[in-house]
């Protein structure tokens, strides 16, 4: 058979790509229910710790999370969950960072006054500067933070981290000033949205 | 490249005389992009050490069969054939070093040292020989990758794969996080292994 012709050409190059896209697809199928259970274990988890609320094992995370419920109030999707007596609410929010976009969820008591933590599902931001938005120091920040004027206040000097709940402020990330101004504009674009929802100050 | 291609020659090649980066001067996007942190540099260039290994092992198996015509275009599938493999198993068991790395692992099939040594060896040279190739050839990229990494983390954050080890009051630099910096210690380490060949009398490119 002559291998340069036109004819093997074509069947060799439809045989080599069916084959190896079929094998593709294979591992796709069989890994897909591994990927979604990831992720969907990641947004519990991330919802759960914004609305401050301890876990411990995965079981945990899935039953506790059984008692979240889904509503919609003048087209703003929130998440509810009543836990020791009070009312707590998170809600995914997202908008641009420096690079992509950042999407975080945003948790806040039923009363409005205070936020119940922040806590980041995806950002593109700058590794190592902008990126530290998803550090535990960063967002234990937010933590019971009092919400002053309906928005958080962000310091005009970076610093390690401002950890008073009552302060009402946070600090920026050192050399992260277009990541820090993103989350300010996300976090305070959220808040105007929400707090008329929950009636709380405005 | 050496004219006989005996394993120990090839190792030889592929880790120093001809090392990909600092001789050939391959696959320099990813080791400016990725190699801020060791442990994203440890995954990714596992991943090119593997793909390398793969590809050239199935291109010198096609060969054979292969048109000439069609060569470069079917060494390209296979290449993303198992880049695309290392991405779904990655998402699937390791996802938060698939969220670290974002774009970088699909971009491994844009880097030159997987296709070149699937043109320049396997296309030519039996199975065995050809993921030995694919191997060593990684490790290069892998050895100076992971230097890189060594500084940039150590300065830049003042941590090795995470583990803090820079005394408290250490100051990151900041430039050792960006990108430029690789360039810079990119320079300098094709500066050292230059230099390096000259005293022991190598022909230096």
């Amino acid at each position: 058979m002559n291998k340069q012709g036109f004819g093997y050409t074509v069947v060799f190059t439809f045989v080599v790509a069916f084959i190896f896209v079929a094998l593709l697809a294979g591992a796709n199928a069989m890994t897909v229910e591994q990927v979604r259970f990831n992720q969907q274990i990641r947004r519990q988890r991330a919802i759960l710790t914004a609305m401050n609320i301890p876990y411990d094992t995965e079981e945990q995370v899935a039953e506790i999370f059984d008692m979240v419920e889904e509503l919609e109030s003048n087209g703003v999707t929130l998440l509810q969950l009543e836990f020791e007596g009070d009312t707590r609410y998170a809600k995914e929010v997202s908008g641009s960072g420096v690079w992509g976009t950042i999407r975080a969820v945003l948790g806040v008591q039923g009363n409005g006054e205070r936020l119940l933590g922040l806590e980041i599902l995806e950002h593109n931001e700058t590794p190592g500067l902008g990126g530290r938005i998803d550090e535990d120091w960063f967002t234990r920040q937010f933590r019971e933070k009092l919400i002053i004027n309906g928005s958080i206040q962000f310091n005009e000097q970076p610093g390690e981290g401002d950890f008073d709940p009552d302060s009402g402020r946070v600090d920026r990330i050192t050399g992260a000033t277009g990541t820090s101004t993103s989350m300010r504009r996300i976090i305070n674009n959220s808040l105007e949205e929400l707090l008329p929802v929950l009636g709380g100050e405005q | 490249m050496s004219d006989v291609a005996t394993p120990t020659v090839i190792l030889k090649d592929n880790v120093w005389t001809s090392n990909p980066i600092f001789m050939q001067v391959l696959g320099i996007c990813s080791a400016l992009a990725v190699t801020n942190l060791l442990v994203n540099t440890w995954i990714m260039t596992l991943g090119v050490v593997g793909v390398t290994a793969m590809s050239n092992l199935t291109v010198s198996l096609v060969k054979s069969f292969m048109p000439r015509k069609v060569r470069m275009m079917v060494q390209t599938l296979i290449i993303a054939f198992y880049v695309i493999i290392v991405d779904i198993l990655l998402r699937a068991y390791l996802p938060d070093i698939s969220r670290a790395l974002g774009p970088y692992v699909g971009l491994i099939i844009t880097n030159c040292i997987i296709m070149g040594r699937a043109e320049a060896f396997a296309q030519s040279n039996p199975p065995l020989i050809s993921i030995w190739d694919g191997l060593t050839s990684g490790l290069g990229y892998m050895g100076v990758l992971l230097a890189i990494a060594l500084v940039r983390e150590l300065l830049g954050f003042g941590t090795l794969f995470g583990y803090q080890v820079m005394p408290n009051g250490f100051e990151p630099w900041i430039i050792m996080v960006l990108p430029p910096s690789a360039f810079f210690l990119l320079g300098i380490l094709i500066w050292i292994a230059k230099s390096i060949m000259i005293k022991q009398g190598e022909p230096v490119v």
